[in-house]
């Protein structure tokens, strides 16, 4: 990602917020608006059974999420298994009606033609899935999914940074200008952090970039420490989350 | 580089298209090739993370430098001029590039490496990556050794083309964007090796490679397990 399309996008959503903090609500607002769908739906997952829909930006939305969870098929359950996103410019192409036998015809009678489905995932993290749908068939063009792609970045940061506060309105400060954080040594630190403190990836992500919360620094720049072995994290560690 | 080699390289890699495989698995495969076969000093593989950068999948050794290395493209270096222009980029003395790229020549001098040729993966119309070949010493490949690279980087093409049809996935987005996402899975899988066996990365691949290959499963599916923490690794 290059930054300037990251700090356009995070730009975009701290104007649909006018000053409040930053949710999940303003991110499906401003992506519905920039790539031109008519709705979009946020489903948190902690596994393919437990799974909670935390917005929808209208009915269709709504009813969308919906119809898959309890279907337990169509794009958003696709795209959290295999780690893609899932690109359905028409609806009315009869393979789908195939893929997703019951989610296909309760989604055209909802009103949606079109459903692009993107993971909102860190390699082996599984966080959810970002939908959008259009009432009209025409896929994502280039830049639209370019900007699709940003948007499920920014509302991946949000739900990881609410995860690590505990609390759904703190907006993150390091990802809009930290150009460290896809650096492969985050992601080799995080494997590192899973082994010395036998917790999942979603917590060992959150302890590296707490500890580099804490004390201020980059990312990219913890990570190379711990994958350099000059910094350990300490299972029951104080209040940063990792000792020098 | 011999006539017998490519064949046997080429041979090797069609193989691969046949089967069940994994992407990251066979860019890796594709870039050691390029290293022999080449006769460079290394190779990496960049695509299009469709946001407008490219990322890393695959490299013919992990160490980390010449991961940061290949990395350092996002905004400048052969891969990118390349991925934007469609066209190979051929440098044959790194040492006269500092200007043009000042991060990514004196990061690749620091190196080790001299020169540098990056040759695009095409598809119809579309770039969607690019195939970087490092040299130790300062010179240029000849006509026929590009030709070659251009012939792998075509393959590597192929690869994606092919897990798609494999997976039937609809797009080629969709295909970018998992091996990406797979990538990042083998990252992870890397450090959690590389903690509990107390080796480098580079050596933490390689067990971890060979542990998918051994238990006949996919590459980024095993990673996903050692990362989850059902596979002991």
């Amino acid at each position: 990602m290059t930054s300037d399309h990251a700090a356009r996008i995070w730009l975009r959503i701290g104007v649909t917020a006018r000053g409040e903090p930053v949710t999940v609500g303003h991110a499906c607002a401003a992506v519905v608006d920039d790539v031109g769908a008519d709705g979009a739906g946020v489903t948190v997952m902690a596994s393919p059974t437990v799974r909670e829909t935390i917005h929808a930006t209208d009915r269709i939305a709504t009813e969308l999420e919906e119809w898959q969870l309890s279907f337990g098929q169509g794009p958003c359950v696709d795209a959290f298994a295999d780690g893609g996103p899932v690109l359905v410019g028409d609806l009315d192409r009869p393979d789908y009606a195939q893929r997703w036998p019951v989610f296909t015809p309760a989604a055209r009678d909802s009103g949606a033609r079109a459903l692009f489905a993107l993971p909102l995932r860190v390699g082996a993290i599984r966080l959810g899935v970002l939908d959008l749908y259009r009432t009209k068939p025409r896929p994502l063009t280039a830049p639209e999914l370019a900007d699709a792609l940003v948007y499920a970045d920014v509302v991946g940061t949000l739900l990881l940074e609410s995860a690590r506060r505990g609390t759904d309105d703190a907006p993150p400060d390091w990802p809009r200008d930290d150009p460290t954080v896809d650096r492969a040594q985050v992601h080799q630190a995080t494997g590192m952090i899973i082994a010395q403190l036998g917790v999942r990836p979603d917590e060992a992500f959150a302890r590296l970039r707490a500890h580099a919360y804490a004390h201020d620094r980059r990312l990219g720049d913890v990570a190379r420490d711990v994958v350099q072995r000059r910094l350990r994290f300490q299972p029951d560690p104080p209040s940063d989350g990792g000792r020098q | 580089m011999s006539v017998q080699q490519a064949a046997e390289a080429f041979v090797e890699l069609a193989d691969t298209l046949i089967d069940d495989f994994d992407l990251v698995d066979f860019l890796s495969q594709v870039t050691h090739r390029c290293a022999d076969v080449l006769s460079v000093a290394a190779a990496g593989v960049l695509l299009t993370d469709q946001r407008g950068g490219l990322r890393v999948v695959a490299a013919s050794t992990e160490e980390t430098r010449l991961l940061e290395l290949l990395q350092t493209q996002i905004d400048e270096g052969p891969c990118s001029d390349c991925f934007h222009t469609g066209r190979a980029v051929v440098v044959a003395d790194l040492s006269t590039e500092t200007e043009r790229w000042p991060r990514f020549a004196t990061e690749a001098i620091r190196t080790g490496f001299h020169s540098v040729h990056a040759l695009p993966m095409r598809l119809r119309s579309d770039v969607i990556g690019a195939l970087n070949l490092f040299g130790r010493r300062v010179g240029v490949l000849d006509d026929e050794t590009i030709r070659l690279g251009q012939a792998l980087a075509d393959v590597a093409t192929i690869g994606l083309l092919q897990e798609r049809a494999i997976r039937h996935r609809e797009t080629l987005a969709e295909q970018l964007q998992t091996a990406l996402n797979s990538r990042v899975v083998i990252e992870q899988a890397k450090g959690v090796i590389a903690e509990r066996r107390q080796v480098d990365m580079d050596q933490s691949f390689s067990l971890l490679r060979n542990a998918a290959r051994n238990t006949n499963r996919r590459l980024s599916e095993f990673a996903q397990a050692v990362v989850d923490g059902t596979q002991p690794a």
